[in-house]
């Protein structure tokens, strides 16, 4: 399979090593362990390529949810989708790489037991890189598809390990790519150039390798395709029928929307006999349901996007943001901090930009698709913006003041 | 492409440093060898376990293109699938969470996998369908 053994070139930067005793090339060490003509640079290449697509729009699609998470003020209240259509792109594009990152190992696997095991310091080196890289790729993917079913078998805490795993992975795929650029250039395009560049004929002494080669990735791709199509209808609607394994179906739950953090899980199912729903301010208001749903109604058809991948767009009715700041005598473009009936949880007081403040489509939410809300969607009000993550949309909401 | 090179290596270079000082200095995360056990954990079974078993199939049973494709595809599914299957059911408290009849789901696509493998291999072996010989993707090792 190492076709390509580049001329040895001197490098003053690099320390040779000695060979180990050949005695010690045992088991798969010995030459001709992996006979498949697929484990070739060539197939390497291609599908290193849709690998590398797919996880670098999930590295930035994350970042990006990362970043909108942890300042909020950061992102526009347009598109009405935008969050919505990132956060589903990074899941699909993460479970499309399972598959992806699983048939580029099995490609590459023969190098695991190369010889000799290292020939020099930065071949040492270079090793150990490939190992964080793939130790890293495996845990990312893993704590990803695991987050999205809310499992957590492991004893660190999931959103930090995840980013900052996201980073050291990507920084491993940059390390890697940068080493096997002369590969790569060699074995880009399928044209000839590469066979005779490194001496192959392009075929084995069992057959043609090019109708295998196309086989296997129809099958990978045809498995890319299938868990995508079978997973993405979370996010993406004319997909829902497809949905089979998906943790979450749009259309399931109360009133016909799925729950990220139910009633029960927050200790809300019941509400205080005194609720009031405080509006912080020059003139500050405490205002009933009664009085809520007496001020201008208005709807908007918004989605709920979460940050585990499934979004459901719904019909919110109810009261807006910038009617209530002016009740209050806030003038409008002000940045408000919303503070929720929820005893704990990191998202109990959360921060709604001023730019979203003003939207008209941003609403204290009363009912949806013309009920109104049951406790696991926030009753008796909740927060819907436009182009946010669902987290930040605070049911159970209490108090909305100045931030 | 020298310039590319050492454009990716810095870059490689950068976020990995930035991310393993977030590792190691998040609050959050207040013991980074558990992470590092999960990682070593997961590569061992990959590369110990599951590797061995992928390359003792595809050298043995399956040989036909067919049987190959309808491996892969299974696998991929049953990699997905899989936690789903063993989680449903299990932590009821927010039953929108894994609300599908996951079991029953995989088995079907499993199903349906095997079946048109089945009539794939089939329709090879019958006259005037292509004999294996003839199947220029079958791989003899």
């Amino acid at each position: 399979m190492d076709d390509i053994t580049p001329t040895p070139r001197r490098r003053p930067y690099d320390l040779p090593l000695p060979p180990p005793p050949d005695a010690l090339r045992r088991g798969p060490l010995r030459e001709g362990t992996f006979s498949s003509a697929l484990h070739d640079p060539r197939t390497a290449v291609v599908l290193g390529r849709w690998l590398g697509a797919a996880l670098l729009t999930c590295f930035l699609t994350g970042l990006f949810s990362h970043l909108v998470q942890e300042s909020p003020a950061w992102l526009p209240s347009r598109p009405v989708n935008g969050y919505r259509v990132t956060q589903g792109l990074h899941v699909i594009s993460g479970i499309a790489a399972v598959p992806l990152l699983v048939a580029k190992l099995w490609t590459v696997y023969p190098k695991l037991f190369e010889w000799p095991p290292v020939r020099s310091v930065l071949h040492a080196l270079e090793r150990l890189g490939i190992a964080v890289l793939v130790a890293a790729m495996l845990l990312e993917l893993l704590t990803g598809l695991f987050n999205t079913l809310q499992w957590y078998p492991w004893p660190f805490p999931f959103r930090q390990t995840h980013f900052w795993l996201g980073w050291l992975a990507t920084g491993g795929l940059l390390l890697h790519v940068a080493a096997k650029l002369p590969q790569i250039r060699t074995h880009w395009r399928r044209a000839r150039r590469a066979a005779r560049n490194t001496g192959t004929t392009g075929t084995t002494g069992t057959g043609p390798v090019e109708p295998q080669r196309r086989a296997f990735l129809t099958a990978v791709a045809a498995s890319v395709g299938l868990v995508t199509l079978t997973t993405a209808g979370q996010s993406v609607p004319w997909l829902r029928s497809l949905d089979l394994f998906a943790p979450r179906r749009p259309d399931l739950g109360p009133q016909g929307l799925p729950v990220n953090r139910t009633a029960a899980q927050a200790g809300t199912t019941t509400l205080p006999a005194d609720w009031r729903l405080e509006v912080g301010g020059p003139h500050p208001v405490r205002l009933s349901l009664d009085e809520l749903a007496r001020l201008p109604q208005y709807e908007a058809e918004l989605p709920i996007a979460c940050v585990e991948g499934w979004s459901a767009s719904a019909r919110w009715g109810g009261v807006r943001i910038r009617d209530l700041l002016a009740l209050a005598g806030v003038p409008a473009g002000t940045a408000l901090r919303i503070t929720s009936l929820e005893l704990d949880g990191p998202y109990r007081v959360t921060e709604l930009p001023a730019e979203h403040a003003r939207d008209p489509l941003t609403l204290l939410a009363l009912r949806v698709n013309g009920e109104v809300l049951a406790p696991d969607h926030g009753y008796p009000a909740r927060i819907i913006a436009p182009n946010r993550p669902g987290v930040l949309q605070t049911k159970w909401v209490t108090r909305i003041e100045v931030g | 492409m020298r310039t590319l090179r050492a454009l990716l290596l810095l870059g490689g270079l950068a976020l990995t440093g930035w991310g393993l000082t977030g590792l190691l200095t998040d609050h959050y995360i207040e013991h980074p060898l558990d992470i590092a056990e999960w990682a070593v954990g997961a590569l061992v079974l990959h590369d110990a376990l599951w590797l061995p078993v992928v390359c003792a199939l595809g050298a043995t049973l399956a040989r036909r293109t067919a049987v190959r494709t309808a491996l892969i595809l299974t696998a991929a599914v049953t990699a997905v699938a899989l936690p789903a299957v063993l989680r449903a059911g299990t932590d009821t408290t927010n039953p929108t969470v894994l609300p599908l009849p996951y079991l029953r789901n995989w088995l079907l696509v499993l199903a349906a996998i095997a079946v048109l493998a089945g009539a794939l291999v089939l329709r090879r072996r019958r006259p005037g369908g292509r004999s294996k010989a003839e199947d220029p993707t079958e791989e003899e090792h």
